[in-house]
């Protein structure tokens, strides 16, 4: 088959029309669905004809709307400047050009309209965000395939010459071979019983809220809140607050175990070697997963220790690459639990080359406090008790709960307060944060892909404002900061980034 | 080797991106942002106004619902001038800023080497004034990316070209 010529404007294959108007009348579809549902409901009082010349015209119009947009989806290859355009729109029109070298992947897919019509999708896909940069819905497959060659074609010359010729972060080279960390059951068993209690017992309330549910809609009248009745009649006030306390000890338990059996199953034999600079892990206790980390597409590293973590000295490290391939691996991050200080050091220096320090310190200011304190405290306590005045006098029953809470939010506020910081050093920007787990967020400033700054006009006087920094592997946000330091950061930051050219993955 | 330095950058001398002077939008993209607010309060104002006239039941309170929309009208007319006298972009030699918000100001900036794509996206109302809105693309997510409307369309072609031009060369 003679090379296609790409380099002029093209159209999608013209049976492509037919999947526009799939898509097309799907997008109606989803947009009209309330009207369909009155349709369907008074089907017998709708005037019939209306109904037909309704419909008629609806199919008509998508028909015509799918055929423009086939007429003005193209796309092309320009040569010259290395380019990849594409087209589209009918009256609103938007004109993407793709730089060849910047696209990471061409995936060809076909769904069952496009299997239908025999016709495959192409979408090409570039760093960091996790949608679709351009994509031609219809395309026959040797063209797509040749398509693909092209586009990847350019592409290959600055990888190859890189040092990474690989792209997949699941590796199939086992990590047993110089296992320089592992990580042991008894660890395991520690980072099981120190984290993740809100996650299990938020769980945990999951699961009983379902069972509760399920039984109340079974039986006719509700039957637990029948027996708790029952009780009330039998056991006098110690009896019932024993009964509190067994339950929460009770769940306690169930949460810590929940836990323990949970960690043990993901990370049984955690094991991390090192290979040619990168770290190669390994764990599971059922499937064992295998996944390789590559620093140099390490976006934001974070440790993370509680108390008793500290008392044992066992933390835990998340790491979130920059990655290329299917959308829920770029959302997940690398978990290592169960490290000790020198341990994370060993991963650290490997990851950096040097062990990040914690440099000049940027605090909140006591705004942010108040600010939480009114959105968390104040507002939701003054809507319970203009509820409770105004509308539902029963609800005056929780009032004792008022001290309760507020020593407890208040508590993990003032924390969250205290471990809120910016540290900024020549080669590091880390952001601490957390009430009872702190978590230590860490970022090269070389991994910046763009800056936010953004001040309240409100706080102009007091020069405070928020800055945000985003990578390929998330933000990072630090609000309510000086801001004059700020800008001068951000302008060190701007400085440093343009005059390298740092590969940030 | 031999022409590598290392002297210490002298922090106060960088340039400095709060002092860049912003150019504002296009004076006929105000009007495109008229025409849109009002398309859509006229197809809003046209729904209701079924809604009161065909439902008797709240046919009383009609008065109030006409003043509730016109005071909507005049708060977006006020915000949207406001947001628009607000917008600038600039484009430096190495970076492109954009600054926007109403309550809170808000700059984006992104240097060239981190651009990935770019897009000129041309809306109906847009066309008709000859103007076109400028979209650049980074790896870090929605939330860093630019979109710069109000520019006339040679110019946004030019600053397409630009961002083409100052990608290539980092590579």
């Amino acid at each position: 088959m003679s090379p296609s010529d790409f380099s002029q404007p093209q159209k999608q294959s013209p049976i492509g029309v037919l999947v526009m108007f799939f898509y097309t009348l799907q997008q109606y579809l989803r947009a009209l669905w309330p009207m369909l549902v009155i349709w369907v409901f008074k089907f017998d009082e709708i005037n019939k004809l209306y109904l037909a010349l309704g419909t008629i015209a609806l199919i008509v119009l998508i028909g015509v709307v799918s055929y423009l947009k086939y007429l003005n989806f193209t796309f092309f290859l320009d040569e010259e400047n290395e380019e990849f355009i594409i087209t589209e729109g009918i009256l609103n029109k938007t004109k993407t050009t793709i730089q060849l070298n910047k696209i990471q992947q061409v995936n060809i897919n076909q769904s069952l309209i496009q299997k239908f019509v025999g016709v495959y999708a192409l979408d090409v896909d570039t760093a960091g965000s996790s949608k679709k940069e351009g994509s031609i819905k219809a395309i026959s497959h040797n063209l797509a395939l040749e398509l693909k060659a092209r586009l990847l074609e350019n592409e290959r010359k600055p990888i190859a010459a890189g040092p990474e010729s690989e792209q997949s972060i699941v590796a199939e080279a086992s990590p047993e071979e110089h296992p320089f960390i592992k990580i042991s059951f008894l660890t395991l068993l520690k980072v099981g019983i120190t984290s993740n209690y809100l996650r299990s017992f938020g769980l945990l309330l999951l699961f009983v809220s379902t069972i509760y549910e399920n039984l109340s809609n079974f039986t006719e009248d509700d039957l637990l809140e029948n027996q708790n009745f029952d009780e009330y009649n039998y056991f006098d006030g110690t009896a019932i607050f024993k009964g509190i306390l067994i339950l929460v000890t009770f769940l306690f338990l169930i949460v810590l175990i929940i836990n323990l059996v949970r960690v043990v199953f993901k990370y049984f034999d955690y094991k991390i070697a090192k290979q040619k600079g990168s770290l190669l892990l390994s764990f599971g206790l059922l499937n064992t997963k295998s996944t390789i980390i590559k620093p140099e597409k390490v976006q934001i590293t974070t440790v993370t220790r509680n108390y008793f973590q500290k008392k044992m000295d066992i933390l835990e490290i998340k790491i979130k690459q920059a990655t290329s391939g299917e959308p829920e691996e770029k959302k997940s991050a690398i978990e290592i639990p169960g490290c000790s200080e020198s341990e994370r050091d060993q991963i650290l220096k490997l990851l950096f080359k040097s062990i990040p320090e914690k440099g000049a310190m940027l605090k909140p200011n006591f705004r942010k406090l108040v600010f939480s304190i009114f959105t968390t405290i104040v507002l939701p306590l003054s809507l319970y008790l203009a509820f409770a005045e105004w509308m539902e006098p029963e609800a005056f029953e929780f009032i004792y709960l008022i001290p309760i809470y507020v020593i407890f939010v208040g508590l993990i506020l003032c924390f969250s307060f205290r471990n809120y910081r910016l540290f900024v050093s020549d080669n590091f920007i880390i952001k601490q944060h957390g009430a009872w787990d702190i978590e230590n967020e860490i970022i090269e400033p070389g991994k910046i892909q763009a800056i936010t700054i953004s001040q309240l006009f409100w706080h102009k006087k007091a020069d405070i404002g928020s800055i945000i920094l985003h990578t390929a592997g998330g933000n990072v946000a630090f609000q309510l900061g000086d801001f004059t330091r700020i800008k001068n950061y951000v302008n060190l930051w701007l400085y440093e980034i343009e005059t390298s050219d740092s590969n940030w993955m | 080797m031999e022409n590598f330095t290392n002297t210490t950058i002298d922090t106060t001398q960088l340039p400095r991106f709060e002092e860049v002077k912003f150019s504002k939008l296009h004076p006929d993209y105000w009007k495109v942002i008229l025409i849109n607010t009002a398309t859509m309060f006229v197809i809003f104002g046209i729904a209701a106004g079924f809604l009161f006239y065909f439902n008797e039941e709240i046919a009383a309170a009609q008065i109030y619902a006409a003043l509730g929309f016109l005071i909507l009208i005049v708060l977006t007319l006020v915000f949207s001038r406001i947001g628009f006298k607000k917008r600038g972009f600039a484009f430096r030699e190495h970076d492109v800023l954009f600054q926007s918000g109403v309550i809170a100001t808000k700059t984006i900036v992104i240097p060239y080497n981190r651009v990935q794509h770019v897009a000129l996206h041309e809306g109906v109302t847009s066309r008709y004034y000859g103007l076109a809105k400028v979209e650049i693309f980074t790896a870090g997510g929605s939330s860093s990316d630019i979109e710069i409307p109000g520019i006339e369309k040679g110019q946004a072609e030019n600053i397409k070209q630009l961002l083409m031009g100052k990608i290539q060369k980092q590579l």
